[in-house]
């Protein structure tokens, strides 16, 4: 049964990423045959500043948008896994904008976040004065600015968590209701329900979806760098490594260079689900689990 | 049952194989040439008006249309189809990226083509477009325009506020006070834009539109005397650092941080410079021919084009874009058929009747398809006068790299006021690895 999936993961995805790999000790083009460069390109990457802020730009995004987003589908999971009135159409509603495009996902913010025309400044600044918000502060400047720019970015990814949000739904749901009704006879708080059962109990889903969302993260940020910001503001404020790899190989033409970049975001992968994983042993063995 | 399972997994395997190693579509010598081109939807349009009377004036000659979103875009698809085995026969490029792909081959050359035909002669195309597309001595790619750097200005804001129009001969500093005086108000009353961050009075026109690139400086450095690279033919670092570089640059800066003539970052991720010249709030943007094709649909005011200001001497900058025949097309000889009655006459008047070029066949550039002054830019003489006075940049395999990297340094500079040496500094230093890795033709 297994056989097609095989197949389609060698040939569609081992190993067009050996060869990948492999390529990252040439110095190819895409046009001409790769000639050995041994570890030329990796040198070379030690030394690039472009390279070094799009990995940290990288990490900072995963670091950041990567709690943000399974802490709000946790929360909303939590939140509306009852049946009650409003849930089910607020559980679409989470959902939804995982099932846009990103292309249009992409355009849809970049509308958001014009400074002057964009919606979500002008609601920033009703009440406010001169083009001020009620606080007296500049609204965020999207585009423009290093920080916000790379604080929208990471807005526009935290809501497409809806897949994070149905897992833990599911798992939410799949809890014993009787664990729940002994911690009620015992008058258990809200918070100890969470902290001694619920969390425990989601442990292992949202250690799996974390380190699934690592994964992802390093590449989920390439399209709204590409259409939002386009790698800007300067310098490079929200270039990533997917979007530094894109234009080093297919428009600077230096393949052999980008594949040496992705190779050390594999190996950044390698090493953090590594870490995760020893991380959440730890913290079966801590509950038995 | 392990068997049917045994077959679908081989069945799925041929498919996937198959489907891996296919040539893309069209990509069978009998099918219509493929043509990758990137544009406005005016341009794209212009492109599909040229060959509708291709098909009619050579029937069963199918020529297919290869829309890229823009620049990047053009450059990442022709790389991907070439490395895949399938690139497109022809594609459209300004000199100043195609060198890239000159220099590893992957452009076939045409004078052998030319030498043959009856229809190219090479005599008949302004030698500076044609020049531009010459690598290691062969002529890779044949001009379709010979377009330059020009001043667009909205003829009727300068009428209302009674500012002189751009005329010939202006200076930088007569440009400067032009834009100072057309920045105004939603009352109509000058203003300097510097004050207007975060503050009451944003102008409701800015005097001038002007982007922050290493190729919107280069013609002033040159009027200035001076050069932006060592050595034009094999550049190793940029010359900014000269006091002609130095000031060209300053003034360029001083547009926004001194006059607060040209619209904020802010503003411009608003409303690019286009649209807002095009919506009446920019009394005048330094653009090339491109922006015709869109300001034509404009009905709302007059406008007309300008030469650029002078600091010593009148300098251009040649923006020009070639039709290139990919090495590994395909159907070499109908691509070439094509190419021929693009540039031709013939197709070069139906290109221009749509605004979108400078024509780079001479005869086409000096005929009332051209310079119809019943369509706007009345004074569209401008850009032949120009012509003499165009050079070019460098066309280093690796100008693009040059380009992004010198764009994100100007931009803070003109926007954020980095100090001009730190600027001049980031410029050569950062520019330095990529003049060194490039090839030359």
């Amino acid at each position: 049964m297994l056989a097609p999936y095989l197949i389609g993961l060698v040939g569609l995805v081992l190993f067009p990423a050996a060869v990948t790999l492999a390529l990252a000790f040439t110095e190819y083009d895409l046009v001409n045959p790769p000639s050995w460069a041994g570890l030329a390109n990796v040198s070379e990457l030690v030394t690039d500043p472009v390279f070094r802020v799009a990995l940290t730009n990288s990490l900072v995004f995963a670091l950041v948008a990567v709690p943000l987003r399974v802490l709000l589908a946790l929360g909303l999971a939590l939140l509306l896994h009852r049946r009650s009135f409003g849930a089910r159409p607020a559980r679409v509603a989470a959902l939804l904008p995982t099932a846009v495009p990103e292309i249009a996902y992409g355009l849809l913010w970049l509308w958001l976040f014009n400074p002057l025309y964009g919606p979500i400044n002008q609601l920033l600044r009703v009440g406010g004065e001169n083009g001020l918000t009620v606080l007296g502060r500049t609204p965020p400047q999207w585009l423009t600015d290093p920080t916000d720019a790379r604080a929208a970015i990471i807005l526009m990814s935290v809501f497409t968590m809806g897949e994070t949000f149905v897992v833990l739904l599911a798992a939410r749901r799949a809890l014993p209701a009787d664990v729940y009704e002994v911690a009620a006879l015992e008058d258990a708080t809200g918070w100890d329900v969470f902290r001694r059962v619920t969390l425990p109990l989601m442990a292992p889903v949202l250690a799996l979806l974390v380190v699934r969302d690592l994964i992802a993260s390093l590449h989920f940020s390439f399209v709204p760098a590409l259409v939002v910001t386009d790698g800007g503001p300067p310098p490079y404020a929200t270039t990533y490594l997917s979007l530094f790899i894109y234009r080093t190989g297919f428009e600077y033409l230096r393949y052999g260079y980008a594949a040496a970049a992705t190779l050390v975001m594999m190996l950044l992968t390698v090493a953090a689900v590594v870490v995760q994983w020893r991380l959440f042993r730890r913290y079966r063995a801590f509950y038995r689990l | 049952m392990r068997r049917p399972k045994a077959l679908l997994a081989a069945l799925l395997a041929t498919v996937l194989f198959g489907t891996g190693c296919a040539a893309g579509p069209g990509a069978a010598a009998d099918g219509p040439v493929r043509l990758l081109v990137f544009g406005a939807p005016e341009e794209l349009a212009a492109y599909r008006t040229l060959i509708e009377a291709y098909g009619q004036a050579q029937p069963g000659n199918e020529v297919q249309l290869i829309e890229a979103s823009d620049r990047k875009d053009l450059l990442a698809r022709l790389a991907t189809s070439v490395a895949g085995g399938a690139p497109p026969d022809l594609f459209l490029m300004n000199y100043r990226f195609y060198g890239q792909f000159a220099a590893k081959n992957v452009v076939e050359p045409l004078d052998e083509r030319i030498a043959a035909s009856e229809r190219v002669n090479p005599a008949d195309y302004y030698p500076v477009a044609v020049e531009a597309f010459t690598w290691g001595g062969k002529q890779l790619c044949l001009p379709q325009n010979v377009s330059s750097l020009a001043v667009y200005y909205n003829r009727t804001l300068f009428a209302k506020y009674q500012v002189p129009e751009p005329k010939a001969g202006w200076t930088w500093n007569d440009m400067v006070g032009t834009a100072i005086a057309m920045t105004r108000d939603d009352r109509g009353v000058v203003v300097k834009g510097t004050e207007s961050e975060g503050a009451a009075a944003r102008p409701a026109v800015h005097g001038l539109g002007v982007e922050p690139s290493i190729i919107r400086v280069a013609p002033f450095t040159w009027s200035a005397g001076g050069e932006i690279v060592d050595d034009p033919d094999r550049p190793t670092r940029l010359t900014l650092d000269t006091q002609a570089g130095r000031e060209a640059l300053k003034n360029l800066v001083d547009l926004r941080q001194a006059y607060g003539v040209v619209p904020t970052d802010e503003e411009v991720e608003a409303e690019d410079d286009e649209s807002r010249f095009a919506n009446g709030r920019l009394a005048m943007l330094m653009s090339s021919r491109r922006s015709t094709t869109t300001f034509r649909s404009i009905t709302g005011f007059e406008w007309d084009v300008a030469p650029l200001p002078v600091y010593q001497d009148q300098v251009g900058v040649l923006h020009s874009d070639a039709y290139c025949m990919t090495r590994g097309a395909k159907r070499k000889d109908a691509a070439w058929r094509f190419l021929e009655f693009a540039i031709s006459a013939e197709g070069q008047q139906i290109i221009a009747a749509t605004g979108r070029t400078v024509p780079s066949h001479i005869g086409v550039s000096q005929s009332p398809v051209f310079l119809d002054p019943s369509q706007p830019p009345r004074n569209a003489q401008v850009f032949l006068d120009t012509v003499p006075t165009l050079r070019t940049l460098p066309t280093i395999s690796t100008w693009p790299e040059v380009e992004d990297v010198t764009a994100g340094i100007l931009e803070n500079a003109l926007y954020r006021g980095d100090r001009l040496d730190e600027v001049i500094r980031a410029l050569d230093e950062q520019t330095r690895p990529l003049f060194a890795r490039g090839e030359h033709g």
